[in-house]
């Protein structure tokens, strides 16, 4: 019997899930609403029918994410730290340094030789250096989101953005934008104050090649940039980052069925049932 | 009075949640509770006097409003909490207040509570720096002077004999805190991290007496349970400073840790240190201040010469507790804002890299809107440590 394993990871922004078998895998991605639990179901069923799976075919389920507690029906839970890390060491087996840009939080780990965490840091208080801050911006300068990046890329003469409030950014931007200061610069200064941030944080935990960077803000090709001219380091980018945390977790549940059918222990999973969906 | 009918925890959840009715019912017997905050106000000359000291307590889950109009925010968070309930008549019963110069912020805000609160009695304890030998002669009369002023206030005149009473009661205290420490050495404890910590909180709003009474129940409880009621798991250790609010604790166990061990304020930094008895009260009081509370406020001169040594010398428990009760992760726990704590953090991290424990650095604001945010990095470290 061939085995399945999905993760599903709840961000703050994005729903994303991830189904693998021993070829390849299937994803689906989608907004995160209020209403977690639902958004959990709908996501799990679009990626099986795009994986022509039923729901019991699932060998095993990890959630991960913001909303992990949110998943009724996944057998365990891991923090997207852990999942990230296991998805991107996968992807790419040199990774040190793990930089995971999302809507709301941005997160540092440190990967040693084996592919373990040593160390991670992640911003607290405040998600100034997330992808919320780009939003944001982009809001305010009316530029959509997806071309942010290229965008800021057209620049010649980034400004500065002092402030690292997103509220009072959003303000400066605002007025330099008055000021008649191109769109282009703006994006492009806005940007590296987002790097700067990130690299701030991130330092604490002297980076090291290959350095890897996922999640939203890993799309923005204008952030990259920024981040990989600042740090002074390649910075390498997965080909769909934002589904390296449901990977990990797909990964991380084949791993625990693969000590479990090795160590002959039973597998406690849940039962394969999918809440009924009213469609509004 | 403690209902020996119940579970004694279902007591100390008692003593913890209503924080100070024992003080209250007291009062109305006649009692003076005199409140303190930190670790370096000395109890001993507070229950010599015949009043009861009350350790004042912050609350996580209480928006610090009031004491915003009256006090700056560059404070820290958990002393503004402090603060903020005392003004809201959170402790009204208290009929005095004494501050020690524990940290920049008490210094300077002792004023504002001296202003702020209706009570009858204020004193400051002018904490030395250092450790010299000079500074426990300063402290010896200074201390020396807050017995002259306490005894003035409750009228009563304080003798060795007074204090050499209460010293005893505190050392006893300070062994069955010992004891309770020691059943977290099996694996898994005895005891969780949560029923000990609470346990310990419970025993500040207590007069000495009933705390020794409560200590001694909860230790006839656990040790009669023979087998451990909780799940093996990474044994956590916390260091920071004051964590009167048990949801750090609580989360940690929650994910699969068991707490075994900390140097926090309401734990072994207030509590392992004993007094010498035999000599002089009043000079034995002020060398278990000054010299056996390690607490970052004070400065330790780098006698080693060596970076190395120096770490070694000032966090040494920190090793010792890490091999005594077999720790494997910390969790150095620090208010934003705290100047004692937050300029070591550096230094402390390489002495855990010395050590090579696994370490999570968590500033927080001492507020419980942070526990999700808490969550996701206190399991992703028990994460890293199991795997």
């Amino acid at each position: 019997m061939t085995s399945y394993f999905a993760g599903i990871d709840i961000g703050s922004t994005m729903t994303k899930a991830v189904i693998l078998n021993k070829g390849g895998i299937a994803s689906i991605i989608g907004p995160t609403g209020p209403e977690q639990r639902r958004l959990a179901n709908k996501v799990m069923e679009e990626a099986l029918k795009k994986a022509s799976l039923s729901f019991p075919q699932i060998t095993y389920i990890v959630a991960t994410g913001y909303g992990r507690i949110n998943v009724p029906f996944s057998d365990k839970q891991f923090t997207e730290i852990t999942c990230h890390a296991k998805g991107i060491v996968h992807l790419f087996p040199q990774a040190r340094t793990i930089i995971d840009i999302g809507g709301q939080d941005v997160k540092g780990i440190k990967i040693d030789a084996t592919g373990k965490i040593i160390d991670f840091v992640m911003n607290d208080k405040c998600a100034a250096g997330s992808g919320r801050f780009i939003e944001v911006i982009a809001d305010t300068l009316e530029v959509p989101l997806d071309q942010v990046g290229e965008r800021s890329l057209q620049s010649k003469n980034p400004s500065k953005i002092s402030n690292i409030c997103t509220i009072w950014a959003q303000q400066e931007v605002a007025s330099s934008l008055s000021e008649g200061v191109a769109i282009a610069d703006l994006l492009a200064g806005v940007h590296q104050s987002l790097a700067d941030r990130i690299i701030r944080m991130v330092n604490r935990l002297r980076v090291e090649d290959s350095v890897i960077v996922t999640g939203g803000g890993a799309k923005n090709r204008g952030l990259i940039k920024a981040l990989s001219e600042q740090l002074g380091h390649k910075v390498l980018v997965p080909e769909d980052p934002l589904i390296t945390g449901a990977l990990g977790a797909a990964l991380m549940g084949k791993e625990i069925v693969e000590k479990a059918r090795q160590n002959n222990t039973p597998l406690e999973t849940k039962e394969r049932i999918l809440e009924e969906i009213e469609i509004l | 009075m403690i209902d020996k009918e119940n579970n004694i925890f279902d007591t100390v959840k008692n003593y913890y949640n209503d924080y100070g009715f024992r003080a209250k019912d007291l009062k109305r017997e006649g009692k003076k509770f005199i409140g303190y905050v930190c670790s370096f106000v000395p109890l001993e000359i507070i229950t010599a006097s015949g009043s009861l000291p009350f350790r004042v307590r912050g609350n996580i889950h209480e928006p610090i409003t009031k004491g915003d109009t009256l006090l700056e925010t560059i404070v820290c968070p958990y002393y503004r909490s402090v603060f903020d309930l005392s003004v809201k008549g959170e402790y009204d019963f208290l009929s005095g207040l004494v501050i020690p110069h524990g940290c920049d912020s008490m210094v300077r805000s002792f004023s504002a509570w001296s202003y702020g609160l209706p009570f009858s009695y204020f004193h400051f304890v002018n904490i030395p720096s250092v450790c010299d030998e000079s500074s426990f002669e300063f402290f010896d009369a200074e201390l020396d002077a807050f017995r002259k002023s306490l005894g003035k206030f409750t009228g009563k005149a304080i003798t060795e004999e007074h204090l050499r009473q209460a010293i005893r009661a505190y050392n006893e205290n300070r062994d069955k805190v010992r004891a309770l420490y020691e059943l977290r050495k099996a694996d898994p404890p005895l005891i969780s991290g949560t029923e000990l910590t609470m346990t310990l909180t419970a025993g500040s709003s207590l007069p000495i007496e009933e705390s020794n009474d409560l200590f001694d129940q909860v230790l006839t409880e656990v040790k009669g349970r023979g087998k451990s009621p909780l799940k093996k798991g990474p044994r956590i250790f916390i260091d920071g400073a004051c964590l009167d609010n048990i949801e750090l604790i609580k989360l940690v166990e929650e994910l699969g840790g068991n707490v075994v061990a900390d140097t926090i304020c309401n734990g072994a930094r207030d509590h392992f240190p004993k007094t010498d008895v035999g000599g002089d009260p009043i000079h034995a009081l002020a060398h278990r201040y000054l010299d056996k509370i390690n607490c970052p406020k004070t400065y330790r001169a780098n006698r080693a010469g060596t970076f190395e040594g120096d770490i070694a010398n000032r966090f040494g428990d920190v090793g010792t507790y890490a091999r005594e009760f077999r720790v494997d992760g910390a969790i150095l726990y620090v208010y934003k804002y705290c100047d004692p704590f937050g300029f070591e953090v550096p230094a402390r991290k390489a002495y855990y890299q010395s050590l090579n424990l696994p370490l999570l650095h968590l500033e927080d604001i001492y507020s419980a809107g942070t526990i999700s945010q808490l969550r996701t990095r206190v399991q992703a470290f028990l994460e890293m440590i199991g795997q």
